[in-house]
């Protein structure tokens, strides 16, 4: 995400621009919708996240403050914590419903990944299951480290260690794929 | 200052800090370690990047037609809050209009009320002084003009052999008055004091200040067979008659 679209998005909602959420529906929906999906396990509730969280940003985009989190964490956190609340809510409503309704093998088949992130999710796949169980469980189940470490069966020491891991191999990962992409712009 | 930088990267407040897990003090303390240390702060963005990658991996195609749909509810939001910042201003308004004219009346209500009272108070003395006056001047004209009533002439012994007064006793309605037409002067820490014996008890009947008005009578208590006395006391009065100052004594 270049830093100048980011900046006038930042501007745009400080002033309550409603063009801020069209530009960020188009460089960050389809990211976020992935993320709210990944957390709900559900097509259409997935929306429903999407759109609470749409709201909530445009209500709160006078709270949000550029020195303490850049804006993807801000728009993260926020769907993160809307798609947990929401799975939450209809868990209670009705429990066996939406575990019945929820298949991986099917989420995966149908919408797949999108293209352009093809690379990265391949070089995902590279970091050991490992370290991206305890990142799924910290960022797409809400889990706290020691709930992981309890539903995951290991150690709280390990949960902490893996997640640190976890996220610098993917640095790397990011960073090379970042370096090919260039490469491949730069050298017709 | 490292080891304490070092313990609070090994812990996971800066992992929860940036899912925005963190309690109050864990969100405090992170944004105070971010601010205050650049390897912090540096390994705080490098999380930031790599959470957006990570991310990204997991993006999906949003469905047609939901963007259309965010718009319009977020434009939905919009004028509603709109109008809501309207009227809660309407309203404020309309409350500190009511607050301050609800206080003008509560204080305009209390100040009358003050009013009220102290008019009462004053109307209630007034009846009261009037009463009183105006039944010590029916006893006066009962005593004066009644027949039964007895006259006695007291003068003065002593030093005080100026002093005269005329007392009247009425054994029939039970009242006795004195009026004291004339006193010798005295020195200034000295005064006169009257007294009555009713019922062999000394009752204090005052200090004889002024003779100004020297037509007016004053009350004594009636007894049978009472003595009024007057005696020469130090200035103020005192609280039993000094017996050998008697310059005077009026037996009714």
């Amino acid at each position: 995400m270049s830093t100048l679209i980011e900046k006038h998005i930042v501007s745009l909602l400080a002033e309550k621009d409603d063009k801020a959420i069209s530009l960020l529906y188009d460089n960050y929906g389809d990211t976020l919708f992935g993320v709210a999906y990944k957390v709900v396990r559900d097509e259409d509730l997935a929306q429903d996240v999407l759109q609470e969280s749409f709201i909530k940003i445009w209500k709160k985009a006078d709270s949000y403050d550029p020195s303490k989190a850049k804006l993807f964490t801000w728009l993260f956190r926020i769907t993160r914590n809307t798609a947990i609340d929401k799975l939450r809510s209809v868990n209670n409503k009705s429990d066996k419903e939406v575990q019945i309704d929820v298949s991986d093998v099917y989420n995966l088949g149908v919408n797949g990944i999108r293209p352009e992130f093809m690379d990265v999710q391949d070089n995902l796949e590279k970091i050991e299951s490992k370290y991206q169980i305890v990142l799924e469980a910290l960022f797409f189940q809400g889990m706290t480290q020691q709930e992981a470490s309890e539903e995951l069966d290991i150690p709280l020491g390990t949960v902490k260690s893996r997640l640190k891991i976890g996220l610098r191999e993917l640095g790397k990962i990011y960073g090379t794929t970042m370096t090919i992409l260039l490469l491949i712009i730069l050298l017709p | 200052m490292k080891e304490k930088v070092k313990i609070f990267l090994d812990s996971d407040i800066l992992e929860k800090y940036l899912l925005g897990d963190t309690s109050k003090e864990e969100n405090l303390k992170a944004e105070r370690y971010i601010t205050m240390y650049p390897e912090v702060r540096e390994t705080y963005n490098e999380l930031q990047d790599n959470l957006e990658a990570f991310a990204k991996t997991y993006a999906r195609k949003t469905p047609e037609g939901l963007k259309e749909i965010i718009l319009h509810s977020a434009r939905k939001e919009q004028v509603a809050s709109k109008k809501f910042f309207r009227y809660a201003i309407a309203a404020s308004v309309a409350i500190m209009i009511f607050a301050g004219s609800s206080y003008f009346f509560w204080n305009q209500s209390k100040s009358l009320q003050e009013e009220n009272t102290l008019v009462t108070n004053q109307m209630k003395s007034l009846e009261e002084n009037m009463k009183n006056q105006l039944e010590d001047v029916r006893n006066q004209f009962i005593v004066l003009n009644n027949p039964g009533t007895k006259r006695y002439n007291v003068k003065g012994k002593m030093e005080a052999k100026e002093l005269k007064a005329v007392a009247y006793i009425n054994p029939v309605k039970k009242l006795s008055y004195i009026n004291v037409s004339n006193v010798p002067n005295l020195p200034e820490n000295k005064c006169f004091q009257m007294w009555a014996e009713v019922n062999g008890e000394l009752v204090n009947l005052g200090v004889i200040k002024q003779f100004d008005d020297k037509n007016k009578l004053l009350a004594l208590p009636y007894a049978e067979n009472a003595i009024g006395y007057i005696t020469i006391e130090p200035e103020g009065g005192n609280t039993s008659p000094t017996v050998q100052n008697i310059v005077a004594n009026i037996t009714y």
